[in-house]
């Protein structure tokens, strides 16, 4: 079996004693794009900087091409981090920023500067090369962190947050900017993020964190249509959540009786339950279907809608099912224009087996 | 027609704003009033003083009285004589020499308190930083006298071990030590809180861009702290430059410094003109030193 790029082996990172993040094992291949993604204090941030350096370990093990990092200095590893604030050094031009990396490896000063101006062409803000870094709007500035840590051309680039400070707009743009260059460079790109857009819009893979421990690890699909836990359909995307028990178990089918109905849904293969099992049923609001009197298929419901969002080409609405229950429900705007449905009517909804998802109760 | 109305509304003052107004200026006029007091005091205790010491340098001294006149004879003399050149050179070279030696020595303990101090000892050390002024510098200066004169404490501990006896007394030595015990508490102070204020992100940063431990120091917190590390430095020249107590006490009065020459110059024939030459050439170098300091201070690389 061959190593990968970055191993962590049981990390664990303490405070006192506060658990920042609990026992942690994750892979991190070659020239891959991936995401943390948790909820602040979830531990993401720590993990990041423990591949730095700029944490210590508690205990286990990070191994970076299969030889243990763990007791090296920051200053002794390759591994740029992009910061959320950027840290830019305000009493440096913006070349000499970018070459500050080159400087402290004895780098020469024009073999620097040439190196420097190439990133800063890279990113197209070679004109502002003399300018203070304060003198740069937010983009350009950005642009600037992202030269300073690729000028060393290092294997991995870890980055914190580092869209947060931008305006909406320059967020998406940044985004295709970086899965590009990360395309281009084919190096390993370890992306740190509180949003579900940022992760499922750049990265090959996505960690979903919470309480400093890994609740989820996959593609952005595979962990959008299969939320792995209660935990991570609550965090993903709009997902509908109903409790129940199982009654009857079938061949790749079971019966699932809640407070609503009885409920047919698909399992998943390999997946394990027994009739009287505590479960939860989830279902994607885009995967409802909505009538007026009835809907087609086993599985369907009465509610009434009490409120609407509009969001682009998508609309949401909010269903209310009575016992405190509100499922919300996608659909595009043009669909909906057809289905005539106003405020306070009463609706019916519906979904396939295949769309649920069962999760055991944990 | 509904909004027509909105906006013909609006072009007159509605009455509530103009109360608003009428507020706004007794409240103007009252934090004028309560600057006041600052200011008179500025303008009788400084600016006039500073007038009268203009004015006087032009004065002649007569049968060692102080007449009015409108002479340039006491800059003349004072700028033309050897020893009040090689005075002010020297006085310039102790201040710049006390800036320099209380900066070098106070960085490192300023950093160990910014950066390896938990907050709560960092609040104890600067206030045990502030203690030594609650006693006056005289007294200080005077116990300084105890221990190094010749037969002084240091020398007695030092002879039991079988060294000395050293001659730490009126010199360059005891000088020095004199204006570190005034200057040095407060250099430490304002160096640790520009390095406090140090975004602690760009210290990462650097180490991240494999700068080490040490030449972090000097790439990113000295540079960081620029403004701060020069303003100690120009406080601690301040202070010294000025300062008659270590020279006369410690340095006793030999070689002279430009305080002494001010005190001398009155004392001996009432010179007062002479002094107020000596004062105004002291201020002057004061103020184009602390102008081309914060202007070092407050350049950064680049254009804009």
């Amino acid at each position: 079996m061959t190593e990968p790029l970055l191993a962590l082996d049981r990390v664990t990172k303490l405070y006192g004693d506060q658990i920042a993040v609990h026992p942690l094992d994750l892979q991190i291949e070659a020239g891959e794009f991936i995401a943390i993604m948790g909820p602040s204090g979830c531990g993401k941030t720590t993990t990041l900087r423990m591949i730095a350096g700029l944490e210590k370990p508690s205990g286990g093990e990070i191994r970076l091409r299969g030889a243990r990092i763990n007791d090296k200095a920051p200053w002794d590893r390759d591994t740029p981090l992009v910061w959320q604030s950027l840290a830019l050094f305000p009493f440096l031009s913006v070349v000499k920023n970018v070459e500050f990396g080159l400087k402290a490896r004895g780098v020469e000063a024009k073999e620097r500067h040439k190196r420097s101006m190439k990133w800063l062409e890279r990113m197209g803000i070679a004109q502002y090369h003399s300018r203070p870094v304060d003198a740069l709007s937010g983009g350009e500035r950005q642009r600037v962190a992202l030269a300073r840590a690729l000028v060393t051309e290092p294997e991995i680039l870890l980055l914190d947050e580092p869209l947060s400070a931008l305006d909406a707009y320059l967020v998406v743009r940044m985004q295709a900017e970086l899965k590009e260059l990360q395309r281009q460079l084919g190096i390993t790109f370890c992306y740190v993020t509180h949003s579900q857009s940022e992760a499922f819009a750049m990265a090959d893979r996505v960690v979903i964190m919470s309480q400093g421990r890994i609740q989820q690890v996959g593609r952005p699909r595979e962990i959008y249509r299969a939320p792995a836990n209660r935990f991570v359909a609550s965090f993903i995307g709009a997902n509908n959540m109903i409790t129940g028990c199982v009654r009857d178990v079938g061949d790749n089918k079971a019966a699932i009786e809640t407070p609503f109905g009885v409920f047919q849904v698909n399992r998943s293969p390999g997946q394990t339950v027994r009739a009287g099992d505590a479960v939860t049923l989830v279902i994607s609001a885009d995967r409802l279907s909505i009538g007026q009197d009835d809907v087609s298929g086993p599985n369907c419901l009465r509610g009434t809608v009490i409120g609407e969002e509009f969001v682009g080409a998508v609309m949401t609405l909010h269903i209310d099912l009575g016992a405190d229950t509100v499922f919300r429900l996608q659909l595009q705007q043009h669909a909906l224009e057809q289905l005539d449905i106003a405020q306070g009517q009463q609706v019916v909804i519906g979904w396939k087996p295949e769309h649920a998802v069962l999760l055991p109760e944990s | 027609m509904a909004q027509h109305a909105q906006y013909s509304d609006k072009e007159s003052v509605p009455p509530a704003s103009r109360g608003k107004a009428s507020r706004q200026e007794a409240s103007r006029v009252f934090a004028l009033a309560m600057a006041l007091p600052m200011a008179v005091w500025q303008c009788v205790f400084f600016v006039a003083a500073l007038a009268f010491l203009a004015v006087m340098a032009f004065w002649s001294v007569q049968n060692f009285r102080v007449v009015p006149d409108f002479t340039f004879a006491n800059w003349v003399k004072m700028f033309s004589a050897g020893y009040f050149q090689q005075t002010y050179l020297r006085t310039f070279g102790y201040g710049a020499m006390a800036a320099a030696i209380s900066s070098v020595l106070a960085f490192p303990c300023a950093y160990g308190i910014a950066f390896k101090l938990p907050r709560q000892a960092q609040r104890l050390v600067v206030a045990c930083l502030i203690i030594p002024y609650f006693t006056s510098y005289l007294v200080r200066t005077f116990a300084w006298k105890i221990l190094l004169t010749d037969n002084g404490v240091i020398n007695a501990v030092l002879g039991w071990v079988g060294l000395g006896p050293f001659s730490m007394m009126s010199n360059l030595f005891a000088v020095m030590i004199g204006y570190l015990t005034l200057i040095f508490p407060i250099v430490i102070l304002l160096q640790y809180f520009s390095l406090a204020n140090i975004d602690r992100r760009l210290i990462e940063a650097a180490h991240n861009l494999r700068c080490g431990a040490f030449s972090t120091v000097f790439r990113v917190v000295i540079p960081s702290a620029k403004i701060g590390l020069i303003l100690a430095a120009t406080f601690a020249f301040i202070l010294s430059f000025g300062d008659f107590v270590s020279p006369s006490f410690l340095g006793n009065n030999k070689p002279p410094t430009l305080s002494i020459l001010m005190v001398d110059a009155v004392k001996s024939g009432s010179q007062w003109p002479r002094a107020a030459v000596v004062a105004l050439s002291m201020i002057a170098t004061l103020v184009a030193v602390a102008f081309l300091a914060m202007s070092t201070a407050y350049s950064r690389e680049g254009r804009r």
